[in-house]
């Protein structure tokens, strides 16, 4: 990134981590505009209507103008006169406490320097850097990663760590590239010989498991907020599986990222679409959508359309947009016009919803949708039930003339037999016990629709039509089991108009707005088209300054624990600074230039002697840094909740290893569905045999009341789009793992394994740590689990307190 | 904004800890204490807090206010008459149309304690304790369906996604007792927005309520498995710890010093909250207060009004008690009645037995739903289009709220809606305005709280709130 660098230098504190004083320059995106933006633009900003006295400080003409800034001449300058006052009255800013003596100093160097502006680093194009000459520390320097890193370490005065362990180093990046730990067979091999071949070999190894897909579809599908229910009340069930099926295979396939945007975002509208790019477009399919009877159709629909906004632009641009509903950005550069104009773009789709009839309960889908087939069996059975519906059919078609011929005697007996008591009637179009009342008005009266509804009626219930509409109904229901119907998105034939919403009230329409980006931003090519699929390109167009920067920052983040800006979901004015903005902008040119692989991403990562250092430091070492920002040492940090599932059970030897389908339903604490609010869903199906061991990602996800284990270790009820974790430390953790009946199964299956050790007890207990933690256990280790056996004289306490260690949940 | 709840924690553990950690590990411990009270900036109180806690009972469905809190006589003349079109018009219905006609409140309302306060007769029990009650009749708020109307009530906003009252309340105050969670849910059944309604949103997920059930095992897996003695669990806890003190001697990281505490309280928690959440160690007279002696009605929200004094007792920073039943789209005559006495007598007792023992001038409880009701009747089934006994549709522009404890007045209304209870016609209250002066009774400024989220400073109140000064004490 260019940025201007000032030539005063000042005493710049902030960054003064064990050191004194260090002498340093004024560069405006690092330390004014994140002043101005937290402090001063709430009145003095981009927005408006909530600006005071006219005076922007986001406009350097306007400050100038305005005598708050002086080009040269400090004590001049309003600004300064402002915020160095001791009277309270005219003291700026008016809330929170006075600019620090630092602040203000650094305030007055650059005006003395000029007071010159420049664009936010992230709304510039990067520029290739070159990575820095370092003299290096012998093994620190294995690829260009390295030179940076090194360089930010020694501006801080520390060093980097040698090399993790050989089986520590195979587990961290197994449990990184495929979220499951090695086998011991793999960590041996990797300890007869570490070299960098065979380093480099056990990562292609990985990159090429089909679990690769599995462990890197879990992170995305925070992001895409993808669940297998609606969310809100009824919270109903919904069958999104084909979408998370596609995002692991086209991360196993390395398909592109730039490609992976547009099918998502753009599949439906690509030429002659293929049945896979219509169900990546599941993605905008995955947000939460409200059903419930008085919620208005047009409210849900703007919902919908807002999250869609919202989402996009977290996930490509880093930008946070949903304050511009209301009002334009109060920090950054995003006028409310630009949110629209993005909103132009979703708006084009096909509704969510519709309400059906005057007031309901629910509302009904009626978005696009595709049946899918879990396999060719399941597609073969399908085709069978279809032949067999259509003849029902044909037979239910001649059958219903004589139906109608005794429709009178019917009416009569059906209202005197009490059988409407046990009729279906959410099976009718009409729903509900609305259409019996329609038999009570005479024949004569009834609309074209009442009568339609009674014959419906007629042919449910009379022994000519019945059994083939009962037979039909069952065919179905399993046709509809068998190929459930997978939502994707579809855009409406005629043009949809826009309009921005005053306040962000949907029912307040303002001006009329074509679809278009950011204006900050780069400008459309005119040779795009004017939907979904010309965003897409855009945001993966080259002149993009942050898909890819946003995209491999979260990459990084999987892996370090955080990113290089820590906020992924914000690269705006107020996102703290790039703690090592060169490298971002390698690693983004390197992505882009790479033809967008996200393999070659995550390897060239692995690679580097940074990520391959030690975590275990000594306390001074952690002390000098102790969210490890400057990566002197290893990354350590706890695994998300479905990576602490898989390894559990991959180290019991239970965890199945079959691939995708239809969600699964593990065992859970009884009654969970049952106090969702208003569903007809209730009953939790458990599965029988394999299933009940799945990868986490394929546990079904109930919005309404999720998997208690996915809320205890900080995983997401994905109703909106999460980007970054917490990795919280509870109690309710402890409890979790140690008494879930999963996990204490998983511990009897581990005792059994331990049992079939050959051996001695010591020889088995190292097999077991070395099945757990991949490295070898010290003489204590080993000492304190024989002398639990021997208290306790089985081996199942072993097992647990293998499954429960810090370490066994962390990647170390 | 950051808060290092840890740091009380820890000290705790050393305190209470009945097994062992190692001395290195005991004096690493405290110079993480000391290092982080240096550098993690803690919330400064504006001005004393009046409360230190939160009972908020929240009426699932949204009680109709004309026929519980706010007399409305004029009722009467309009009965069976469409209300003036300018009122209506232009106005969100859930289900019933602008031009359904009103209805009278078949329910007589008299004034209540020394104070006068006036209340319907649906409520014998709380009339006892007026003088202690905070009354609002005008307060507002935006949405007019359960689930999003419950998240507006706890979040301040109406789709999901943001942290709830709770979730503030815990991020900005940290515990009293760190062996149990700061923020408690206890209910008879789920609310329509589900866990939404006691989430952490965007806010660190340990300030997520906690869920904690009916019975004497209210928290998951807090059984150890079949077989094991409370003494092998304390041996298996006792090496986890060993072997994680092993660790920490490699790695040095703070979080399993932290993981060994957790291990060691979750031991704790497997004695200590059956016990909390026993109530047959409540005497007699305690059972008989709030119904549970078989002479009241009784039932899981009496319970959980014990349970919830119980809480506040041992620490616990907020209480959400959630009670479905009040969506009373159906007879006002006869089911609205039942869902009063099913409260009544648990609502006043909780005030009774916390005032008894000290406690209600720094809780703070909080009676109500997430909205009021139509002046006018709803006389069909939402679905069918039946027609079913009369009651009233979901009303957003005004609803009354009930407050006790914790730095409010006793015996004070506050408000005024119209002739029709249809619109406020004085001194509005917004739920931003009410969550604003709840974290002003807890001595947070509502402005001053705040975290950032997608580059920006997020409040419960939003960028709005005002605090209702004339009710504070």
């Amino acid at each position: 990134m260019k940025s201007s660098i000032l030539t005063v230098t000042y005493a710049l504190s902030a960054i003064a981590v064990g050191l004194a004083a260090e002498t340093q320059t004024v560069d405006f995106s690092r330390d004014i505009r994140p002043i101005l933006s937290s402090r001063c633009f709430n009145c003095h900003g981009p927005d408006g209507a909530s600006r005071k006295a006219g005076l922007r400080l986001d406009h350097r003409d306007n400050a100038i103008e305005l005598e708050a800034i002086v080009p040269g001449d400090p004590e001049l300058s309003y600004l300064i006169e402002r915020i160095i006052t001791n009277d309270p009255d005219d003291r700026m800013p008016p809330k929170g406490a006075p600019l620090s003596a630092e602040e203000i100093e650094t305030f007055r160097a650059w005006i003395d320097t000029g007071a010159h502006y420049e664009q936010h680093w992230a709304y510039v194009k990067p520029d290739r850097p070159k990575p820095p000459k370092i003299k290096p520390v012998d093994w620190h320097q294995s690829n260009p990663i390295d030179h940076f890193i090194q360089r930010r370490l020694t501006e801080h005065g520390l060093q980097p760590s040698p090399p993790a362990e050989p089986a520590v180093l195979i587990r961290r990046l197994s449990l990184d590239l495929i979220g499951l730990p090695p086998t011991i067979e793999a960590v041996a091999a990797f300890e007869r010989d570490p070299s960098e071949v065979n380093y480099e070999a056990f990562i292609e190894h990985l990159l090429d498991s089909p679990k690769f897909g599995e462990k890197w579809a879990l992170h995305w599908l925070d992001l895409a907020r993808y669940a297998d229910s609606n969310g809100y009340q009824h919270d109903d069930l919904r069958s999104m599986w084909p979408y998370r099926d596609w995002v692991i295979r086209a991360l196993n396939a390395d398909l592109p990222f730039d490609q992976f945007t547009i099918e998502q975002l753009a599949g439906d509208l690509l030429p002659n679409p293929t049945r896979e790019q219509l169900i990546a477009t599941g993605f905008h399919r995955n947000v939460p959508t409200n059903f419930s009877g008085g919620t208005k159709v047009e409210e849900v629909r703007a919902n919908v359309l807002h999250d869609r906004v919202s989402t996009t632009g977290q996930v490509w641009l880093g930008m946070t947009m949903e304050c511009c509903q209301c009002h334009d950005h109060k920090f950054d550069p995003i006028p409310q016009t630009d949110y629209y104009q993005l909103y132009a773009y979703f708006n084009q789709a096909v509704p969510e919803v519709a309400q059906k009839g005057k007031a309901m309960f629910k509302k009904l889908f009626v978005g696009a949708d595709l049946p899918v087939v879990a396999s060719p069996e399941d597609g073969a059975r399908v085709m069978e039930i279809i032949e067999q519906m259509t003849l029902e059919k044909a037979a239910l078609e001649k059958a219903k003339p004589w139906a109608l011929a005794e429709q009178p005697g019917w009416e009569k007996e059906f209202l005197a037999s009490g059988r409407g008591e046990s009729i279906p009637w959410e099976r009718f179009p009409w729903n509900l016990r609305g259409g019996y009342q329609m038999l009570k008005i005479p024949a004569e009266k009834r609309s074209d629709n009442e009568k339609r509804n009674v014959e419906a009626l007629l042919f449910y219930d009379h022994p000519f039509t019945g059994p083939y509409e009962k037979a039909l109904d069952m065919l179905k229901d399993t046709r509809d089991t068998l190929a459930p119907r997978t939502m994707i998105m579809k855009d409406q034939e005629d043009y949809v108009p826009t309009n921005l919403f005053i306040r962000g009230d949907y029912t307040s329409p303002g001006a009329p707005m074509k679809p278009g980006v950011p204006s900050v931003l780069h400008p459309l090519d005119p040779e795009y088209p004017m939907n979904r699929l010309g965003l897409a390109q855009w945001l993966v167009d080259a002149e993009n300054p942050l898909t890819a920067r946003v995209t491999v920052n979260r990459f990084w983040a999987e892996i370090f624990g955080q990113g290089i800006v820590s906020t992924p979901e914000d690269f705006g004015y107020q996102s703290p600074h790039p703690t090592h903005p060169d490298l971002l902008d390698w690693l983004a040119l390197e992505f882009v230039e790479g033809g967008w692989s996200m393999k070659q991403l995550i390897k060239t990562i692995v690679m580097s002697s940074t990520y391959r250092q030690t975590a275990a430091v000594s306390s001074a070492k952690i002390a000098k840094d102790p969210s490890n920002q400057w990566l002197g040492r290893g990354p350590r940090f706890r695994l998300p909740a479905e990576l602490i599932r898989d390894n559990l059970l991959a180290i019991s030897g239970q965890l199945s290893d079959k691939f995708g389908g239809p969600a699964v339903y593990p065992p859970q604490p009884a009654g969970l569905w049952k106090e969702i609010s208003g569903a007809d869903d209730t009953f939790y199906p458990t599965s029988d045999g394999e299933d009940r061991h799945r990868r986490g990602l394929y546990t079904f996800l109930r919005r309404g009341n999720p998997n208690p284990m996915v809320l205890n270790f900080d995983g997401s009820n994905r109703s909106a789009c999460v980007t970054k974790r917490d990795r919280s430390n509870t109690p309710v953790q402890a409890l979790n793992l140690l008494n879930d009946p999963i996990y204490v199964d998983a511990a009897r299956e581990f005792e059994a394994w331990i049992e079939r050790v050959p051996g001695n007890d010591q020889t088995r207990v190292i097999s077991a740590f070395r099945r757990a933690l991949a490295r070898r256990p010290s003489q204590s280790e080993v000492a304190a689990l024989i002398a639990i056996y021997q208290k306790h004289g089985n081996w199942f306490s072993v097992a647990q307190v293998l499954l429960n260690l810090d370490e066994t949940i962390t990647k170390s | 904004m950051t808060t290092d709840h840890l740091i009380p924690a820890r000290r705790q553990f050393l305190r209470n800890g009945t097994l062992g950690i190692g001395s290195l590990a005991l004096s690493h411990l405290l110079q993480e204490e000391v290092k982080a009270s240096a550098t993690s900036k803690t919330y400064v109180m504006p001005h004393a807090p009046k409360a230190k806690r939160v009972i908020f009972l929240h009426m699932v469905g949204g009680p109709s206010q004309m026929d519980t809190f706010d007399p409305k006589p004029a009722l009467d003349k309009w009965d069976g008459k469409s209300l003036p079109s300018e009122l209506t018009r232009g106005q969100k219905f859930a289900f019933i149309t602008p031009e359904a006609r009103a209805i009278k409140s078949p329910y007589k309302f008299a004034p209540r304690g020394e104070s006068g306060l006036v209340m319907s007769e649906l409520f014998p029990n709380l009339a006892r304790v007026a003088d202690d009650l905070t009354l609002i009749r005008s307060m507002q708020t935006n949405e007019i369906n359960h689930g999003s109307g419950e998240l507006f009530l706890h979040t301040g906003h109406g789709r999901l996604g943001r942290p709830t009252f709770g979730a503030w309340a815990s991020y900005g105050l940290g515990t009293e007792n760190e062996d149990l969670p700061s923020y408690v849910v206890l209910k008879d059944q789920h609310p329509n927005a589900g866990p939404a309604a006691w989430s952490s949103g965007f806010l660190p997920s340990k300030h997520q309520g906690v869920q904690f059930r009916t019975g004497t095992k209210p928290l998951f897996y807090l059984d150890n498995p079949a077989g094991v003695s409370r003494s092998q669990r304390g041996d298996v806890i006792d090496t986890i710890g060993k072997l994680n003190s092993l660790a920490f001697n490699r790695y040095h990281d703070p979080e399993i010093q932290t993981r060994i505490a957790q291990y060691e309280l979750a031991y704790r928690m497997q004695t200590s909250v059956p016990e909390l959440a026993d109530l047959k160690g409540e005497p007699d007279h305690i059972l008989k207060l709030y119904g549970l002696d078989g002479t009241g009605p009784g039932g899981d929200f009496a319970k959980n009004c014990l349970l919830a004094r119980r809480l506040v007792e041992r620490g616990v920073r907020f209480v959400q008690v959630f009670n479905k039943g009040w969506d009373h789209h159906q007879s006002i005559y006869t089911a609205l009645p039942r869902s009063a006495q099913k409260v009544d007598q648990a609502c006043a007792a909780l005030l009774t037995d916390l005032k008894r023992r000290g406690l209600l001038d720094d809780t703070l409880v909080i009676w109500g739903g997430e909205f009021g009701r139509t002046p006018m009747v709803q006389e069909h089934n939402a679905g069918s289009g039946a027609k079913t006994p009369p009651g009233r549709d979901h009303h957003k522009e005004c609803f009354s709220i009930l407050m006790a404890g914790g730095g409010v007045k006793g015996g004070v209304t506050y408000g005024k809606t119209d002739e029709f209870g249809f619109g406020v016609a004085e001194n509005p209250v917004h739920v931003h305005d009410f969550h604003a002066t709840c974290l002003h009774l807890l001595g947070i400024d509502h402005e001053q709280l705040t975290h950032r989220h997608q580059g920006r400073d997020f409040r419960l109140t939003d960028v709005h709130g005002h605090v209702v000064r004339d009710i504070l004490l």
